[in-house]
């Protein structure tokens, strides 16, 4: 039997965040959410591990805020969940990221697949597939739209800019996926019921024995302003205003 | 998942004030409750102008309202008369209202945080809370009502309680009540104006902690209904009710009338460099005890909150957040009351609404229908009323006329007649 492991993060919520006047970013009100693009993680992980009759299992990085996305994680039909809960978390880089992430995976017996987003809706900086890969010496598939599984050989078409690309990897591997791999479902009655039943693992950074020390600190977060060209074309007639519509189009690389 | 899987004592459907204290009363009391609420969180889309009387969540257990999410103490109960840019204030202060100790008599509440608290409350004592499940259908045995449909999944209960608000999907479900008359509701626009702390406080002559509530009269172009404000700790509710009936027939939109009130010489300076941070929309019942279905009961079944029709409308205050928990507490009580029976929790219910004694103030206000059935309350009355003042304030070198000559003329420019102002008066008093 072969474990499937759905990594996903807390993030805040885009909507309630603000933008003050002078640019500087409020996230007092903003509240927690399971990143989007990990919510169809967890379906992909719970259709991979219906496909190779294991468990599915989400393992999250957060600090002591996160303790909610437990239930709604488990809730969206995975089996078990492992919370790393560290503060650690809030000034992590990719690389700490994926260290923790990769330690905890590593005390999971018998894991043949270990799904992550692209990026997560917050920083997407699509480092932790490619680096828990490094780290654990797993092959690597990122941008992975969909994915088939037969047996022990895993086939994802990769979503690259202008082609689609088919990739046979023999797991265990590491894949990255897109939003588009699945739809996602909202969870119903009896499976938050029934979330509020499964087990949670929970561990301290000093259980993983691993460095957490970020390499990248973030300096400054600041909300940016498109500034509008404000051009009115209204020289000439109808014609020559389009003409110079189109020519600055043009210009703009738009057209 | 077995069948005892799928069975709770209690489901209640709606996570606002009715059905967070209904399951925390219950879950206090070792019952097994299931708390559906449609929204992802408790209270995301819950309206309300913004007060509550404390001694709802008193009863619901004493000293809770001090770690509850609450704004401001209201100290100043206000009135505003608007006729024109005219505009009368009452301020009625109290600090006796906000005395260290008791517990204050009102506060005012944002219902997000608000009702997320309670339900969290709820949690704590131990009652299951399922959120971003609508409950969809009432599963109906012999007669009795047994359980709840939420998309696919069927979960049952000895007793299923609607606390799902103003028109009730559940007690439409149950065949308890009809789609909502338009003339028993209005409809409330609501918005969340931020401004820092210490300018509210300023522009409403408020000390640390106190809070002004105050209804506006006059501000909604001659329609059946009013306006409100209340100062919360960073922020001003700001809103106004109408009928819908006679908005519909109106040349001004609800937005069009509420974007006046915000402009109005005497409102405009009060939120001046706010930033609207939330507009919302709900209905409230309006009909007072009218307005209370003649049934809330059947087996298996008992409507609380604003889903039995449970608000209280003065014109000068509207209640329906107190009445919601205390029917809460009332039908958690007849459940445990009714253990060894459960037939018997609708007829302990009705006690319970007595005993608590939600249905005597619910008669005790109903004469408050009638008075604000008159017309011409809502822009003759406060019209007149500045009429009567701008005449008493004016100085001009001329010869003043007699304050009841001013007062007839003003009547009488109003298109009004002693008598109908004398009617209003005996029913006013009577209502009383
Ligand atoms: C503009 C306005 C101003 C008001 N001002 C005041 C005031 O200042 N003071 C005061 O005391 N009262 C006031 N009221 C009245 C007060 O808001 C209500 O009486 C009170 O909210 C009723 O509480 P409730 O729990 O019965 O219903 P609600 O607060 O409406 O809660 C019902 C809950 O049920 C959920 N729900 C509904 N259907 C379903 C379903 N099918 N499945 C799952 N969940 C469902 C909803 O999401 C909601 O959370 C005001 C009302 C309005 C509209």
């Amino acid at each position: 039997m072969s474990q499937v492991i759905a990594c996903y993060k807390w993030v805040a919520d885009e909507a309630d965040i603000r933008i003050n006047a002078d640019l500087s970013v409020d996230l007092s009100k903003a509240k927690g959410k399971i990143s989007d693009y990990d919510k169809n993680v967890i379906e992909a992980a719970v259709q991979a591990a219906a496909a190779l009759g294991g468990k599915a299992v989400g393992v999250t990085f957060g600090t002591a805020d996160a303790k909610p996305s437990l239930k709604d994680a488990l809730s969206r039909g995975l089996d078990e969940a492992c919370y790393i809960n560290a503060q650690e978390a809030s000034q992590a880089d990719g690389a700490a990221t994926a260290r923790a992430l990769a330690a905890a995976i590593k005390k999971i017996a018998d894991v043949g697949l270990i799904i992550c987003a692209e990026g997560a809706s917050d920083t997407y900086s699509r480092q932790t597939a490619p680096r828990i890969g490094a780290l654990l010496d797993l092959p690597v598939v990122t941008s992975v739209s969909k994915m088939d599984i037969n047996g022990n050989i895993l086939t994802a078409a990769r979503k690259l800019d202008d082609c689609m690309q088919t990739v046979k990897v023999e797991l265990p591997a590491v894949v990255a996926v897109l939003p588009e791999i699945n739809p996602a479902p909202i969870p119903g009655l009896k499976a938050v019921l029934a979330a509020g039943k499964k087990t949670v693992t929970e561990l301290k950074a000093a259980d993983l024995g691993a460095d957490l020390t970020p390499r990248s600190t973030v300096s400054e977060v600041k909300g940016y302003v498109m500034n509008r060209k404000n051009i009115i074309f209204n020289e000439g007639d109808l014609a020559e205003q389009v003409k110079a519509l189109a020519a600055a189009l043009r210009k703009e690389g738009v057209l | 998942m077995s069948q005892a899987e799928d069975k709770f004592d209690s489901i209640i459907v709606g996570a606002g004030p009715a059905g967070s204290a209904c399951a925390y009363t219950l879950a206090k009391a070792g019952k097994n409750v299931l708390l559906i609420e449609r929204g992802d969180t408790p209270g995301a889309k819950n309206v309300t102008g913004g007060r509550i009387y404390t001694y709802a969540l008193e009863m619901l257990e004493p000293g809770l309202y001090a770690e509850a999410a609450l704004e401001r103490r209201v100290t100043h109960e206000q009135i505003m008369l608007l006729g024109g840019e005219r505009a009368i204030t009452v301020d009625f202060h109290q600090p006796g209202f906000n005395a260290g100790d008791q517990a204050p008599m009102s506060f005012t509440i944002l219902r997000a945080v608000f009702d997320e608290w309670l339900a969290a409350k709820a949690e704590e004592a131990g009652a299951i809370v399922a959120c971003g499940i609508k409950v969809d259908r009432l599963i109906e045995q012999e007669g009795r009502i047994v359980g709840v449909v939420a998309g696919e999944d069927e979960m049952y209960a000895d007793v299923v309680i609607a606390a799902d608000g103003v028109n009730s999907l559940m007690a439409q479900e149950a065949g308890l009540i009809k789609d909502i008359a338009a003339k028993n509701v209005g409809v409330g626009v609501k918005e969340v104006i931020e401004l820092p702390e210490q300018t509210i406080s300023e522009r409403f002559n408020l000390r640390t902690d106190e809070g002004a509530a105050r209804m506006l009269l006059g501000c909604t172009e001659g329609i059946h209904g009013g306006g409100f404000l209340y100062t919360n700790k960073q922020s001003i509710s700001l809103g106004c009710v109408f009928t819908p009936e006679e908005v519909a027939r109106h040349r001004k939109s609800v937005q069009e009338i509420f974007q006046d009130l915000k402009m109005h010489p005497a409102i405009a300076p009060l939120i001046a460099d706010g930033e609207s941070i939330e507009y919302s929309a709900h209905l409230v019942s309006e009909a007072g005890f009218r307005g209370i279905h003649p049934r809330l009961y059947r087996e298996g079944f008992l409507m609380v909150g604003d889903a039995a029709g449970f608000v209280v409308n003065t014109g000068y205050s509207i209640r329906g957040i107190d009445l919601a928990i205390v029917s809460g507490i009332a039908a958690a009580k007849a459940i445990i009351a009714a253990a060894e029976n459960i037939a018997l929790a609708g007829p302990n219910y009705m006690q319970e609404l007595n005993r608590l004694k939600l249905m005597p103030t619910m008669k005790a206000t109903d004469g408050y229908f009638e008075v604000l059935e008159t017309p011409w309350l809502y822009d003759k009355i406060p019209n007149l009323a500045n009429d009567v003042m701008e005449k008493l304030f004016k100085v001009d070198g001329e010869t003043p006329s007699g304050v009841k000559e001013n007062v007839l003329g003003a009547i009488k420019a109003n298109g009004l007649s002693i008598w109908q102002l004398t009617k209003l008066g005996i029913k006013g008093v009577r209502s009383l």
